[in-house]
């Protein structure tokens, strides 16, 4: 027994009408938007206006660096003025203080070692300023503290 | 301490004077009027400070120059205190370094009102950084003179002959 199978005629894959596209083998260069030239111009043009700016920048950091330094020298005295009156005070409350607590001790002289001095070639009314830790000996140890991280630091 | 029974130091008479209860922002603020006018108390004192470098002994030069400036800022106040104020004001919250550059304007009030007040000019922004020659009355400080020492070397005689080379120069190309 056979079954009618109709006939359909087979597809084939075939090119497109009219044809495949052509392969594109040729060297398609890239866009240029500027030549060489221009961009030696654009580069001296900037470097030029840049070093302008940076010029006319650095004179007026410049001035100013000057009025800074100019106020700060008016300033200067007025502070050394009010630093060494309060400067000698102090020395002399060290002083008092250095008699005061030894004065139970035979032989101490106040500000040598049972008299020898600490300099022994200058003259003896010599000021010399006295090392951080020993002029703030006597004081409380914040104050002590609050200078110590000024100075010490910086 | 350092500091002997024999060092002298100043009695608080001396050391007791108004001192100048200012913030820096003010100061600054009124620093090229106030350089201007206390001119010659600052110079004296910078002066006898580099030149003795002892603090006992410029305590007069620094009393000078703390009145000076505490006369400058009264006047200052009785005249030109809004100005003083906005400018001092301007300087302090417009930059962490209170700089100049930002309060040009405040400045030109006060300087305005400092000129039209007391005839006094703003100097130059360079005026007191520039090295200056202060004459002054007092005396210089002694240079130390050189050391001598007893038991030196002799040196030559000045007439000492001076025969030329026996043998030439060793860089006898320089001859």
């Amino acid at each position: 027994m056979a079954t009618a199978v109709p006939h359909v005629p087979p597809k084939q894959d075939l090119p497109p009408p009219g044809g495949y596209k052509k392969i594109p083998f040729a060297y398609v260069p890239a866009k240029s938007y500027f030549t060489g030239f221009t961009m030696i111009g654009a580069y001296l043009a900037a470097t030029i206006g840049g070093m302008a700016i940076y010029y006319l920048t650095a004179r007026k950091v410049k001035r100013d660096e000057i009025e800074m330094r100019s106020a700060e020298n008016v300033i200067f005295p007025i502070l050394i003025a009010e630093r060494d009156r309060e400067f000698l005070r102090q020395l002399r409350r060290n002083r008092d203080e250095e008699a005061e607590l030894m004065k139970n001790v035979p032989g101490w002289e106040v500000g040598t070692w049972y008299g020898e001095p600490v300099y022994k070639t200058l003259p003896e009314d010599r000021l010399v300023s006295p090392l951080f830790r020993e002029f703030y000996v006597h004081s409380d140890w914040k104050s002590t503290a609050k200078r110590a991280n000024l100075k010490l630091w910086s | 301490m350092v500091i002997t029974s024999k060092t002298t130091l100043p009695e608080e008479s001396e050391l007791d004077v108004q001192e100048l209860n200012l913030s820096s922002a003010a100061l600054r603020a009124g620093s090229f009027h106030l350089g201007k006018q206390c001119e010659n108390a600052n110079n004296e004192f910078m002066l006898c400070r580099q030149e003795l470098d002892d603090p006992r002994a410029c305590l007069s030069e620094g009393r000078a120059v703390t009145s000076c400036a505490m006369d400058f800022f009264r006047k200052v106040k009785k005249s030109c205190h809004d100005e003083f104020m906005q400018y001092a004001n301007c300087l302090d919250k417009s930059s962490g370094t209170m700089a100049f550059s930002h309060c040009r304007k405040t400045q030109g009030v006060f300087d305005k009102c400092m000129k039209d007040n007391f005839d006094w000019d703003r100097p130059s922004y360079g005026y007191f950084a520039r090295a200056k020659i202060v004459k002054t009355e007092r005396e210089a400080p002694k240079k130390e003179e050189p050391v001598v020492y007893e038991d030196a070397t002799p040196g030559l005689p000045a007439d000492y002959p001076t025969p030329p080379a026996k043998y030439g120069s060793r860089f006898f190309w320089l001859e």
